[in-house]
C-alpha cells in the first residue's frame, strides 16, 4: 500500500469512527429520554463517553486527513467546491456537537448533585432536562451536517 | 474522500453500503460499550443487546444487500475468477458473509442471555460472551474498512518471475486513462512480459493479467509487473472497483 492510500484508509477509518459515533450518540439519546433515576444516569452517562470520545478524535482527524489527501492527490484541491462545501458543512457540525454536549452535560451534573444530597429516586427535573429540546436540535443539526458531508463526498458535485 | 471520478450509476449503491457500514458501526460500539459498562446493571445490559437487534442488524442486511448490487453494478460478477481473486475483495466477502454469520450467533447467543436475565436466572453472563463477539466484529470491520479503502494488493503486485528472465523478455507499454487501456503490443511471444503501465489518467489505476496484479498507480505515476505468459488469450483489467466494467479491460494474445 502507497502512503497516500493509506492516509486515504485512514481518511475513511476516521469517517467511519465519526459517522458510528453519531449513530452511537443517538442510541444513547433515546435511551436517555427514559432514564429517570440518578444512578440510571450515571451509567449511561459512561456509556455516551465512549461515544464522545470516538467522535473527540475522529471530528478533527477525519479534515486533517481529507485535507492533506487533498494536497496529495492532483486530481483532487481544497479549494475545489465541493471540497470548501464538506469543510463548512464539517465546521457546522463541529459547533453544533459541542453545543449539543454542553446541554446533554447539564442532566449528569444534576445526577451528581443528586446522589451527593442521597436522592435515588425518580425525579422529574433530571427527566427534563434529558429531553431538553436544544440539545436534540443541535445534535440533529450535527448529524444532517455529516450526512450531508458523505453525500457531498460520494457524489462529489462540480468534479 | 472517495476517488473523485467514479464511473456513472455507482454513487448510490456506495451511499447505502457506506450508511448501512457505519450504521453497524455505530450499532457495535454502542452494544460492546454498554455491555462492558454495565457493571450489572440491568437497563444497559439490554441496551447492549437492543442496539445488536434493533440498530446494527438492520445496518448489516443494508450494507450487505447494497454492498451486492455494487458488485453487480462494478461488473465483478462478469470477470473470470483468477481476476476476482484481489486480497480486498476478498477481506471484504470473508468480513461480510462469515461476519454476518458470527453476527447471528451473537444475537442467539445475546437472546438466551436476556431472556436469562429477564427470567433472574443469570447475571448476565451471556451478554458478557456477546460482547466479546461484538468486540471481535467491530475488529472485523475495522480491517475491512481499511481493506475496502487502501485495497492491498500482497502477493498478486509482486512480480511473477525473477530479475534474471527479464533479458530475453518482450515489453509492452501499457497507457492507462479514464477507463481505457491502450497497450503497445496486444499480441506476444508466449514467454517473460515486461508490462510497463504508465498512468496518464486523473485518477488511480492498475493492470491485472493472468491471476497478477500491478502496484496501485497514481495519476502520472508509472509502474512495471512482470510475468510469464505461456500461449493463450488473457484478460487482462484494471481491478478498480468499477473500471473494468467501465472499459478497462481487453484481450493480450501470447502466441
Amino acid at each position: 500500500m502507497s502512503f497516500e492510500n493509506w492516509i486515504f484508509a485512514l481518511h475513511l477509518l476516521m469517517a467511519a469512527s465519526l459517522v458510528g459515533g453519531l449513530v452511537m450518540s443517538w442510541i444513547i439519546l433515546v435511551a436517555q429520554r427514559s432514564a429517570d433515576t440518578a444512578e440510571a444516569t450515571l451509567g449511561l452517562h459512561r456509556v455516551a463517553l465512549v461515544a464522545t470520545s470516538v467522535v473527540a478524535v475522529a471530528l478533527p482527524g477525519v479534515i486533517a486527513l481529507g485535507i492533506w489527501l487533498a494536497i496529495l492527490r492532483p486530481e483532487l484541491r481544497p479549494w475545489h467546491g465541493w471540497a470548501i462545501a464538506a469543510i463548512v458543512l464539517w465546521a457546522i457540525a463541529a459547533a453544533a456537537l459541542l453545543r449539543s454536549t454542553v446541554e446533554y452535560a447539564k442532566p449528569v451534573k444534576k445526577a451528581r448533585a443528586l446522589i451527593a444530597s442521597g436522592d435515588t429516586g425518580p425525579n422529574s427535573e433530571l427527566i427534563a432536562l434529558h429531553r431538553t429540546a436544544t440539545g436534540l436540535m443541535f445534535r440533529a443539526i450535527a448529524s444532517v451536517a455529516v450526512v450531508l458531508i458523505v453525500i457531498d463526498m460520494i457524489y462529489k458535485p462540480g468534479a | 474522500m472517495f476517488a473523485a471520478i467514479r464511473p456513472a450509476g455507482q454513487d448510490f449503491p456506495l451511499l447505502l453500503h457506506l450508511v448501512g457500514a457505519t450504521v453497524v458501526f455505530g450499532g457495535l460500539l454502542a452494544s460492546i460499550a454498554s455491555l462492558a459498562l454495565a457493571r450489572g446493571e440491568a437497563r444497559l445490559l439490554r441496551l447492549g443487546y437492543y442496539s445488536l437487534l434493533f440498530v446494527a442488524l438492520p445496518g448489516m442486511a443494508l450494507m450487505w444487500g447494497a454492498g451486492e448490487w455494487l458488485y453487480h453494478k462494478q461488473g465483478w460478477n462478469k470477470l473470470p475468477s483468477d481476476l476476482k481473486n484481489v486480497d480486498w475483495l476478498t477481506i471484504g466477502f470473508i468480513v461480510g458473509d462469515y461476519g454476518g454469520l458470527f453476527f447471528i450467533a451473537a444475537l442467539i447467543v445475546g437472546g438466551v442471555g436476556i431472556r436469562r436475565l429477564k427470567n433472574g436466572t443469570s447475571d448476565g453472563g451471556l451478554l458478557k460472551v456477546t460482547m466479546v463477539m461484538a468486540l471481535v466484529l467491530a475488529i472485523g470491520y475495522i480491517v475491512a474498512v481499511w481493506a475496502m479503502t487502501g485495497k492491498p494488493t500482497g502477493s498478486s503486485s509482486a512480480p511473477a518471475v525473477a530479475a534474471s528472465n527479464t533479458a530475453t523478455s518482450t515489453a509492452v507499454t501499457v497507457d492507462a486513462t479514464e477507463f481505457r487501456f491502450t497497450l503497445s503490443k496486444t499480441q506476444v511471444p508466449h514467454g517473460t512480459v515486461v508490462f510497463t503501465l504508465v498512468n496518464q489518467g486523473k485518477i488511480s489505476h492498475d493492470f491485472s493479467i493472468n491471476g497478477e496484479t500491478s502496484a496501485l498507480v497514481a495519476a502520472g505515476k508509472s509502474t512495471t509487473l512482470t510475468i510469464s505468459l505461456a500461449a493463450g488469450k488473457y484478460l487482462y483489467v484494471c481491478t478498480v472497483p468499477g473500471h473494468a466494467n467501465a472499459g478497462m479491460q481487453g484481450t493480450l494474445t501470447a502466441t
